[in-house]
C-alpha cells in the first residue's frame, strides 16, 4: 500500500478542524466566564487512527504507522464530583446554622434587652410601686400606680409571648411553603428528573451535554441547602437524589418522590425550622421558659395576697385581676395605713422571678452567640471549598487567553503545512510532465 | 476567585467597623444580649438593684420626715405641759382666790386641747400618731371626747434589704384615754388638775401640790422617752441613708464596669480599623485591575 497523495491534505484539516474546534470551546469558556455553575470545558484532542506502511523492501526494511491527524474525541467539562459532595455537605450544616442565627437573631429583638423597654424595666418599676404603696398605703394614686405598672409588666410579657409565637409561626409558615405543593423543593425536584431525561438520552446518543450537567449540579448545590442531599450516579448518567431523611429517595431517574415528610435530623434549611420549632428546640425551650418565669410572677406576688393581683399562668394569659384602686391591698388587716404586705412584695424585687428572667435574657444571648459562631465558622469553611471547587472548575481568564493563543498559532501552524502541502501538489501537478507544454 | 475573597474579606472588615462605630455612639458594649450574656444579665441585675435602692433612699427619706413632724409635735406638747406644771406650782401656792383658780383651769383646759391637737398632726394626708388607722385623727375636740380612736399597731419604712424601721410612735402611751379611764396618763391627769382646780375643796387644793404634780411629772418622763424614741428612729434612719449612698456608689461602678465603653481603648481601635478598611480598597482595587488581558495585543 502506498500513502495516498492527498492524504496531507487531509490530516492538516483535521488539524485545522481540531483547533478550530478546541478556539470555539476556549470561546464558549470565556463567554461563560461568570455564570453560575458553569464548569470549564476542554476538548479532548485524540490522534486519528495511523495509516499501516508495510515494508517498502522485502527483507531489510521496516514498516510504518503515518499518523493520519487528530480529531476531537470528546468536549468533558473539569468536574470533581468529590468536592461537589463536600461542598454540598459543608452548604448543609451552614444553611442550618444561617437558618437557626437569623430566626434567634429575631427572637433576641423581641426581647429588646437590655433597654429601658425590655420586662426587666417593667418589673423594676412593679416592685416600685409597691414601695410608693408603702409609704402612703390608703392613696388612691399610689394604689392606681400599682395597678398601672402591674398591667405595663402583663402587657410587657404577653406581648413577648406573641412575638415569639408569631417567629415560631413564620418558620412553621417557611417550611410548609418550601416544602408544599408548587414550593421549592418540588419545584427544584422536578427540573432535576426533567435533566435527568435529557441527560440520559443524550449520554445515549454518545453527545455528554455539559450544560444540562452543570445546570443538573447547580440545582443539586440549591437543595442541599435545604436538607442535605446524596447523589449517586446511575450506569445511566442519571443521578437518585436523596433527600434529608425522606424515606424514598426525593428523585429517582425521571420519577420524584414528593410530598414526603422530614424530621429535624433531615438538616439544612428545612431540618433547622423543624428543629427550632420542634419539642426540643430552641424556640419551644425560649417561650416555656418565660411561661415559667411569667407563673412565678404570678404565685410570689399572690402568695401574700388574700385576693389575687395576677391572674393567668403562662406569659400569654398573665392578667392583672384587680380593676378597682381599692381593692389593692397593702395590708393584710383592714386599717388605713397598714403596710406590712406592701413592704413584703416590695422585697420581691432581685428574688426567683427576676432571677429566673436575668437567666432567660442570658440564654436567649448565648444562643444567638453560639448560632452565630457556628455560621462563622461554617461559612468560612465553605468558601475554602468553593474556592477549590472554582480552582478546579472555574474558568481563568489567564488561561484561556494563553489557550487560546495557543490554539491560534496552531491553526496557522496547520493553515501552513496545508499551504505547504497545496504548494508541493501544484508542483507536482501543474509542472511535472509538461515537457514540450 | 480573587475577587470574591477580597470582596468577603472587604465585608468582615465593614462588619467590624459597624460594630465598633455603634459602642462609640451609643456608650454601650452590650448592645444585645448575644454580645456578653452574662454581661446582659448582670446589667438587668445591677439596674434593678439601683432602682431598689432608689427606692430605700426615699423611704428613709420619708421616714426621716414623718419622724421630724412627730418629733416637732411632741415638743410643742412638751412646752405646753410644761406650761401647765408652772400653772399647778402656782395655783398650789395657796396665794389664789377661786376666781384666780378658775381662770387657771380654763387655760389649763385650753391647754389640754392644744394638745390633743398637736397630737393631731398629719404627714402627707396621714395621721402620725394613730398607729395604722393612719385616716382616723387620734383624738377628737372637744372636753367629753378623750377616748384614743387609733390602734397600736406600728408603721414601718423599709429603709434596706431585710431592715424596716418604725416611724410610729404609740402617743396613746402618753395621753391615754382620759379622766373616764383613770389611766393615770397625760389627758387624766390634766382633767383631774382642772376639776381639782375647779372643786374649791381643800383636798383638791392638796392634791395639786402633791398627787396631781407627781402624776404630772410621770406623764413628763413619759413624754421625753417617746421623744428618745423619735430621735434614736431618725438616727437610724440617718446611718441608713449614709450607707444606702455608699452602696449605691459602688453599685454605679459596678454597672458602669460592666456595661460602659471604654472610649479612649474604642477609639484607638475605631481608628486602626478604618484604616486597615481603607487599605483593604486600596489593594483590592489594584489587585482585581490586572489581569493578561491588559498585556496581550
Amino acid at each position: 500500500m502506498t500513502i495516498p497523495t492527498l492524504q496531507g491534505l487531509q490530516t492538516s484539516l483535521s488539524g485545522l478542524l481540531a483547533e478550530q474546534t478546541a478556539l470555539d470551546t476556549t470561546g464558549n469558556n470565556i463567554a461563560n466566564a461568570d455564570t453560575e455553575g458553569y464548569s470549564r470545558q476542554t476538548a479532548l484532542l485524540e490522534p486519528n487512527t495511523p495509516l499501516s506502511i508495510p515494508a517498502i523492501s522485502g527483507h531489510t526494511g521496516e514498516g510504518a504507522q503515518l499518523g493520519t491527524g487528530v480529531t476531537v474525541a470528546t468536549i468533558t467539562r473539569i468536574r470533581n464530583v468529590y468536592l461537589d459532595a463536600q461542598y454540598r455537605t459543608q452548604n448543609t450544616s451552614l444553611s442550618a446554622a444561617k437558618t437557626q442565627a437569623e430566626t434567634l437573631v429575631l427572637a433576641q429583638t423581641a426581647f429588646n434587652e437590655p433597654s429601658s423597654a425590655g420586662i426587666a424595666t417593667q418589673l423594676s418599676n412593679f416592685w416600685t410601686a409597691w414601695n410608693e404603696l408603702a409609704k402612703s398605703p390608703n392613696n388612691e394614686a399610689a394604689q392606681q400606680g400599682v395597678i398601672s405598672a402591674g398591667t405595663q409588666l402583663t402587657s410587657a410579657f404577653n406581648e413577648l409571648s406573641a412575638q415569639l409565637e408569631t417567629i415560631s409561626s413564620q418558620a412553621t409558615e417557611q417550611y410548609n411553603s418550601l416544602t408544599g405543593p408548587s414550593g421549592e423543593v418540588e419545584g427544584d425536584a422536578n427540573q432535576l428528573a426533567q435533566l435527568n431525561g435529557q441527560i440520559k438520552l443524550a449520554e445515549e446518543a454518545g453527545q455528554p451535554p455539559n450544560d444540562m450537567l452543570d445546570r443538573r449540579d447547580l440545582l443539586l448545590d440549591k437543595l442541599s441547602g435545604m436538607a442535605s442531599v446524596t447523589v449517586t450516579e446511575l450506569p445511566d448518567h442519571t443521578d437518585t437524589v436523596t433527600f434529608g431523611d425522606a424515606a424514598k429517595p426525593l428523585v429517582e431517574g425521571t420519577t420524584v418522590n414528593w410530598p414526603q415528610t422530614l424530621t429535624e435530623a433531615a438538616g439544612g434549611q428545612l431540618g433547622a425550622l423543624l428543629n427550632l420549632t420542634g419539642p426540643k428546640g430552641q424556640l419551644t425551650a425560649l417561650r416555656t421558659s418565660l411561661d415559667e418565669v411569667a407563673s412565678t410572677l404570678a404565685s410570689s406576688v399572690n402568695n401574700h395576697l388574700a385576693k389575687q393581683f395576677f391572674s393567668g399562668e403562662t406569659a400569654a394569659t398573665l392578667a392583672v385581676a384587680v380593676v378597682e384602686p381599692s381593692e389593692v391591698q397593702a395590708s393584710g388587716s383592714k386599717s388605713a395605713g397598714g403596710n406590712e404586705v406592701a413592704l413584703e412584695i416590695a422585697a420581691l424585687r432581685g428574688g426567683e422571678a427576676e432571677q429566673s428572667y436575668g437567666a432567660l435574657v442570658e440564654k436567649v444571648g448565648s444562643d444567638v452567640r453560639s448560632a452565630k459562631d457556628d455560621q462563622t465558622t461554617l461559612q468560612s469553611t465553605l468558601t475554602a471549598i468553593g474556592d477549590l471547587r472554582q480552582g478546579v472548575s472555574g474558568v481563568s481568564l489567564d488561561e484561556e487567553m494563553t489557550n487560546l493563543i495557543t490554539f491560534q498559532r496552531g491553526y496557522q501552524a496547520s493553515a501552513r503545512t496545508l499551504t505547504a502541502m497545496d504548494s508541493m501538489l501544484e508542483t507536482l501537478i501543474e509542472h511535472t510532465g509538461v515537457v514540450g507544454l | 476567585m480573587v475577587t470574591s475573597s477580597t470582596l468577603s474579606d472587604l465585608n468582615s472588615s465593614l462588619a467590624s467597623l459597624e460594630r465598633t462605630t455603634d459602642e462609640l455612639s451609643s456608650g454601650k458594649t452590650i448592645l444585645e444580649p448575644s454580645d456578653n450574656p452574662y454581661g446582659a444579665s448582670r446589667v438587668i441585675d445591677l439596674q434593678s438593684q439601683l432602682e431598689g435602692l432608689s427606692n430605700y433612699e426615699s423611704d428613709a427619706q420619708d421616714g426621716i420626715s414623718w419622724e421630724n413632724t412627730a418629733s416637732s409635735a411632741m415638743s410643742s406638747m412638751n412646752e405646753v405641759a410644761q406650761r401647765v406644771r408652772e400653772l399647778v406650782v402656782e395655783s398650789a401656792n395657796g396665794t389664789n382666790n377661786q376666781g384666780d383658780l378658775n381662770t387657771i383651769a380654763t387655760e389649763i383646759e385650753q391647754l389640754t386641747e392644744s394638745i390633743k391637737q398637736d397630737a393631731n398632726t398629719q404627714y402627707a394626708g396621714q395621721y402620725v400618731f394613730s398607729g395604722t388607722e393612719t385616716t382616723t385623727p387620734p383624738y377628737e375636740q372637744g372636753a367629753e371626747k378623750d377616748e384614743f380612736k387609733g390602734n397600736t399597731e406600728t408603721v414601718a419604712r423599709a429603709v434596706g434589704p431585710g431592715g424596716t424601721v418604725t416611724v410610729s410612735t404609740n402617743i396613746s402611751s402618753l395621753l391615754g384615754n382620759g379622766e373616764a379611764s383613770k389611766d393615770g396618763k397625760l389627758l387624766d391627769t390634766l382633767r383631774t388638775i382642772v376639776g381639782h382646780l375647779r372643786s374649791g375643796t381643800a383636798e383638791g387644793k392638796e392634791a395639786l401640790g402633791t398627787t396631781d404634780l407627781t402624776n404630772l411629772d410621770t406623764n413628763l418622763e413619759a413624754l421625753s422617752q417617746l421623744q428618745a424614741v423619735a430621735g434614736s428612729a431618725t438616727d437610724q434612719l440617718k446611718a441608713a441613708l449614709t450607707r444606702n449612698e455608699d452602696v449605691q456608689t459602688s453599685v454605679t461602678e459596678a454597672l458602669s464596669n460592666t456595661e460602659d465603653t471604654n472610649v479612649a481603648a474604642v477609639s484607638i481601635q475605631y481608628a486602626n480599623e478604618q484604616a486597615a478598611y481603607e487599605a483593604a480598597l486600596r489593594a483590592g482595587a489594584s489587585i482585581v485591575q490586572e489581569s493578561l488581558l491588559n498585556f496581550l495585543q
